[in-house]
């Protein structure tokens, strides 16, 4: 495993079920320090002041959408190296090359499975070493 | 086709004006005269076929108020019922999902605890086999065991109850299902009178080919999950994601 269990994850989405969906398969991976918002505006602040090691969001909600948030945070030094996995039902080819344009670490489309997730979690931090 | 019938008119006026005037030039004064009443009587045809379109082009009108009416009350009550039936569907599915969430998250860790006591207990069990334990611990396994036995009879009923639980919160799909199904309906019948009302008007305006031949329409920004699975423009699973992504250099 190449990631530590302890890493603190901010989960990014509209929908309370899928937040919920995500939280419990991150809990069989052993990963129990989560949080949530509920969009990127939401979100941002708490990017800002809490140390995260790791941002899971969805791309279509209302307020900031994930893709801004993308953005967001790339530019802000502080910021620019998290590592984001997006999670998200937008399945365009053009959107998928614009997350990657923006510097995204990896992107599941909805429906997935726990083993999607954890595929791409575990791809990320080997890449990231 | 219209320009060509009354270049024809206009040809037939000249034509007849010329004669008018070779005939009074002779004069021939009768001849005048009766060549002047035809060409007024094929002036009141025309004048008749001009109020005939006008009252076909009322007709129609007529018609396409009949039809707003019927648009009118789409947008009076079935729209607004339909919003609120999509609502209740979002509501029925939220619910159901919460519900089967709430049974997975009590669920879960009965069957972890569970499975760490038959383990324990297994092992337990393989040492007692091998004769490697004494009295006194074979007496604590035995009181483990029937603890154990107690309290998986009481954690497996309740996790069976919750099973149900979890079943019958999959009742939202009948459900839903029906309400999806009426305002599909309702979106095939204002499609419908939409469409008669472009060919109406597009008749005239010469917009009716549009009316005929639908563009598929590709939603620009975020659109949420891809229905069609014949569109090239998006991915179709997680496998066209991640070849996408590799061709990108991922």
């Amino acid at each position: 495993m190449a990631y530590d269990k302890s890493m603190k994850i901010l989960i990014v989405d509209d929908f309370s079920t899928m937040r919920r969906i995500i939280k419990n398969l991150l809990r069989d991976l052993g990963l129990t320090n989560t949080q949530e918002a509920d969009d990127g505006a939401t979100a941002l602040p708490m990017l800002q002041n809490g140390n995260f090691d790791f941002l899971i969001t969805d791309w279509n909600m209302p307020g900031m959408q994930g893709i801004d948030l993308l953005k967001t945070v790339r530019a802000d030094p502080n910021l620019n190296t998290l590592p984001v996995l997006m999670v998200t039902a937008e399945a365009k080819r053009e959107q998928i090359v614009e997350a990657a344009q923006c510097g995204v670490n990896g992107y599941i489309v909805k429906p997935f499975t726990a083993q999607i997730l954890e595929e791409k979690i575990s791809k990320i931090f080997e890449r990231i070493g | 086709m219209e320009t060509e019938i009354s270049e024809q008119l206009g040809d037939l006026a000249l034509r007849q004006a010329k004669e008018l005037v070779q005939l009074l030039e002779a004069g021939q004064h009768d001849e005048a005269q009766a060549l002047l009443e035809q060409m007024r009587s094929e002036r009141d045809i025309n004048l008749f076929s001009e109020i005939g379109k006008l009252t076909r082009q009322l007709h129609e009108a007529l018609i396409s108020f009949q039809l707003d009416s019927k648009i009118g009350s789409f947008a009076a009550h079935d729209i607004p019922d339909a919003r609120e039936r999509l609502n209740y569907v979002i509501k029925m599915t939220e619910q159901a999902a919460n519900r089967t969430m709430d049974g997975l998250e009590r669920c879960m860790p009965q069957v972890t605890q569970l499975t760490a006591k038959a383990g324990e207990l297994h092992r337990q069990m393989e040492k007692l086999m091998r004769k490697e334990m004494q009295p006194g611990e074979f007496r604590t396994l035995c009181n483990d065991l029937v603890a154990h036995f107690e309290g998986t009879e009481k954690q497996l009923s309740d996790v069976q109850h919750t099973l149900n639980d979890v079943m019958l919160a999959q009742d939202y799909q009948d459900l839903t299902g029906q309400v999806i199904r009426r305002v599909i309906s309702l979106v095939q019948e204002v499609e419908g009178s939409l469409v008669e009302l472009v060919k109406m008007f597009g008749s005239m305006t010469g917009m009716s080919e549009e009316a005929v031949e639908p563009t598929k329409t590709i939603t620009v920004g975020v659109e949420g999950p891809v229905i069609d699975k014949t569109r090239q423009d998006a991915v179709h699973g997680q496998d066209d994601v991640d070849a996408l992504l590799s061709s990108l250099g991922f």
